[in-house]
């Protein structure tokens, strides 16, 4: 049983990540603050259920997440489930190779290429994903949490993260694809 | 494509998630260090998750952190079992 008390110094570590976290679920500064600020309130107003020396950061993203999903998912009328498309492994890498945009004889050059796509584009296709999809997404590759810790955090077996997991990502890489296209960078007219 | 080549590309990611049993995972390596095509994607694949990391991560403003610890310690001066305030 963890101590109220120790409650924000317990925290305070987290709140940056935290809030980076809403940030990519709700898309915008205001909503993430209120959600952020009604999960840290959950949280300290349950922190005598918590079991102290147990993963307090999977703890505050398992409820972070829900607040999301329970609160500010209902008032943005998204659809709660969505099907994406499954598209092929190592969708950007195959696509960056036949493209031209390599230039095709360097061995990394598919990895430059992946440097010339800028930060908000990487953020805007994270951002756009299906909820269902995004949220592993973000656990995984931005938070760094297991598949088995990500299926505690959103309640789903570890078969469903790992699909959503996979599935999120290649759908990120098209949407990325997407842009690079727009933008003409892809060696292709836009 | 070869057979291991394509068990390969659909394990790629349970591979560097670090999500497989030792025998697979020994399997991937091996493939790995053995087709240059397959190691080159795995090496896109970590380097796009990096990025994912590196661009998804946000420099949180000082004025909101100091919002948010003000917050915090004021639920603590107000327990959530105190009597409420009276009103009118």
């Amino acid at each position: 049983m963890a101590d109220q008390a120790t409650f924000q110094s317990d925290v305070e570590e987290f709140l940056p990540q935290l809030y980076s976290a809403a940030l990519r679920m709700t898309r915008n500064p205001h909503d993430a603050e209120d959600v952020l600020q009604e999960a840290l309130l959950k949280a300290y107003r349950g922190y005598h259920t918590f079991t102290a020396g147990t993963n307090l950061k999977a703890w505050m993203y398992r409820i972070l997440t829900n607040t999301f999903i329970n609160k500010y998912r209902k008032k943005s009328r998204r659809p709660t489930e969505v099907e994406l498309g499954d598209y092929e492994d190592l969708y950007l890498f195959n696509r960056l190779g036949q493209s031209g945009a390599t230039g095709g004889a360097e061995r990394s050059a598919e990895s430059e290429a992946l440097d010339g796509i800028v930060d908000t584009d990487v953020k805007a296709a994270v951002e756009a994903l299906p909820d269902n999809f995004k949220i592993p997404v973000l656990l995984a590759d931005v938070e760094g949490f297991s598949y088995k810790e990500i299926a505690e955090i959103m309640d789903v077996p570890i078969g469903t993260v790992m699909s959503r997991l996979h599935r999120g990502r290649k759908a990120l890489q098209k949407a990325l694809w997407d842009f690079a296209e727009e933008r003409g960078i892809t060696g292709r007219p836009a | 494509m070869k057979p291991k080549c394509e068990h390969t590309r659909t394990q790629v990611y349970s591979y560097l998630d670090g999500e497989m049993r030792y025998f697979g995972r020994i399997r991937i390596w091996w493939h790995l260090r053995r087709c240059p095509p397959c190691g080159d994607g795995y090496v896109f694949e970590r380097r796009f998750l990096d990025k994912v990391r590196h661009d998804c991560t946000e420099n949180v403003p000082q004025e909101l952190l100091d919002r948010l610890s003000t917050f915090l310690s004021q639920q603590a001066l107000d327990p959530p079992g105190a009597a409420p305030a009276a009103e009118e």
